[in-house]
């Protein structure tokens, strides 16, 4: 389940960089499978679930035409996921459950509910406070829903917590973010 | 040598202020259109680019550039930026679930908005936010707001409604696909229609500033009219949630007005 779990996040740190939309589709083909896999061993497992929600995600980027119904069946997966287990990931869930709010196609396009999406960040927060991402997460929640100063200082704090972890690509690109929100709410 | 020079550096920019899409997500779906609009046409191969900007800044930014010849805009935007950019259609978009013309609707909590005069100090919230003009002027036509109504964008639509439902001196503008949805909102009896548009079109192609030659803007209009009918433009065009193109009807000045 744990190699099955992994192989879905290296698929999707993949497609996030791949600029090729056949690569794209063959990554979360490949994702979809892993997760069937999963799921037929652990129906519900939050290791699972979670990675039948990243799937979907990867196959709502590289399917557009059928996005809406794709992200839809996402939330649903990270439902459950958060139910069976609310601190999978540092809290992942509700962190992705946020960013899938936050920036999928508003009403009635799509599911996106900046405000949803703000309600799910603070849930991830409160799970897992210092966790970059988590924090990363609220401060895109609150810039997306007018609240510019409040999002200024949650970059700030994602921007601490990340230099208080060893180095790693991780952690630069969440300095890297941190920074662009600070830029882009005059905090820098 | 320098007309292919000055074929290669045309370019068609889509912007759509308000409406969902990153510029990165929407790129490989305008290059496929911008392919299929070319080979419709009978243009040289490669002689158009397309570039896709979700706001009216970035938009009008890319319009500024002189190889922007061409725009994909919606009538909001053609209606506030013609005159000054020198835009002239050169055809009407067929919608997905749409169609060629759309009305738009203005919602306020039920029961206090009745006539013009008690939207005093209401702010208007609207995808279109950022066309004062064809607010007040096209979708509002014969509803003369009062001088002191506010009008803004907003592309969070759902919060919008959320803040008109809960009394605020806010109403909404929503396009037909969104008043078609307001049923299945859980506080949908809390809003009114209050006023509908005439049939507006939804969006058009345009030229900008005459920078395409007349004979090479009627074969591509030729070519895009033709698209929807043809085998395999259906794919591209709906990609784009597009069924095809009609020549322009657009409203009269003085029907607008």
């Amino acid at each position: 389940m744990a190699a099955l779990a992994a192989a879905i996040e290296a698929d999707a740190q993949r497609s996030d960089h791949e600029p090729d939309s056949r690569v794209r589709r063959e990554l979360a083909a490949e994702a979809s499978a892993d997760a069937d896999a999963c799921l037929a061993h652990e129906p519900q497992a939050a290791a699972c679930l979670y990675g039948r929600a990243i799937a979907l995600g990867l196959n709502a980027r590289a399917h557009p035409t059928r996005a809406n119904e794709l992200l839809n069946g996402m939330l649903d997966a990270l439902t459950r996921a958060e139910s069976a287990d609310s601190g999978y990931d540092e809290a992942g869930p509700a962190r992705v459950r946020a960013l899938v709010l936050l920036r999928a196609p508003g009403w009635p396009l799509g599911p996106g509910d900046a405000e949803a999406g703000l309600a799910a960040a603070r849930r991830a927060v409160l799970l897992r406070p210092l966790y970059p991402p988590n924090l990363l997460a609220l401060a895109e929640a609150l810039a997306k829903t007018g609240d510019v100063r409040g999002a200024a200082e949650i970059y700030a704090r994602a921007r601490q917590a990340a230099l208080a972890l060893p180095a790693s690509a991780d952690r630069e690109e969440w300095l890297r973010e941190a920074d662009q929100g600070l830029a882009h709410s005059g905090q820098r | 040598m320098t007309t292919l020079l000055a074929a290669s550096l045309a370019t068609l920019v889509f912007c759509a202020p308000g409406y969902p899409g990153g510029a990165g997500d929407a790129q490989p779906l305008v290059d496929d259109f911008a392919h299929a609009a070319i080979a419709a046409a009978g243009w040289p191969p490669g002689s158009l680019a397309a570039v896709y900007d979700p706001t009216e800044e970035g938009g009008l930014e890319k319009l500024r550039s002189a190889d922007a010849v061409l725009a994909f805009v919606p009538y909001p935007f053609y209606v506030e930026h013609a005159a000054r950019l020198h835009l002239t259609p050169l055809v009407q978009a067929d919608v997905a679930d749409i169609g060629v013309q759309q009305r738009w609707t203005l919602v306020a909590k039920a029961g206090r908005v009745s006539d013009p005069a008690s939207m005093a100090g209401y702010t208007i919230l609207s995808v279109a936010g950022y066309a004062p003009d064809f607010v007040r002027h096209n979708a509002l036509d014969g509803w003369a707001l009062p001088a002191d109504v506010k009008i803004e964008p907003t592309g969070q639509v759902l919060s919008a409604l959320r803040r008109v439902s809960t009394g605020e001196p806010v109403a909404a503008l929503l396009d037909q696909a969104q008043t078609a949805a307001l049923p299945s909102l859980p506080f949908a009896k809390e809003l009114n229609t209050v006023r509908q548009s005439p049939q507006l079109p939804v969006a058009l192609i345009v030229v900008v500033d005459s920078r395409v030659a007349a004979g090479r803007a009627r074969a591509l209009q030729a070519g895009l009219l033709k698209m929807g009918h043809a085998p395999g433009s259906t794919d591209t065009l709906g990609a784009l949630r597009l069924r095809g193109f009609v020549l322009p009807t657009l409203p009269s000045p003085a029907a607008a007005r």
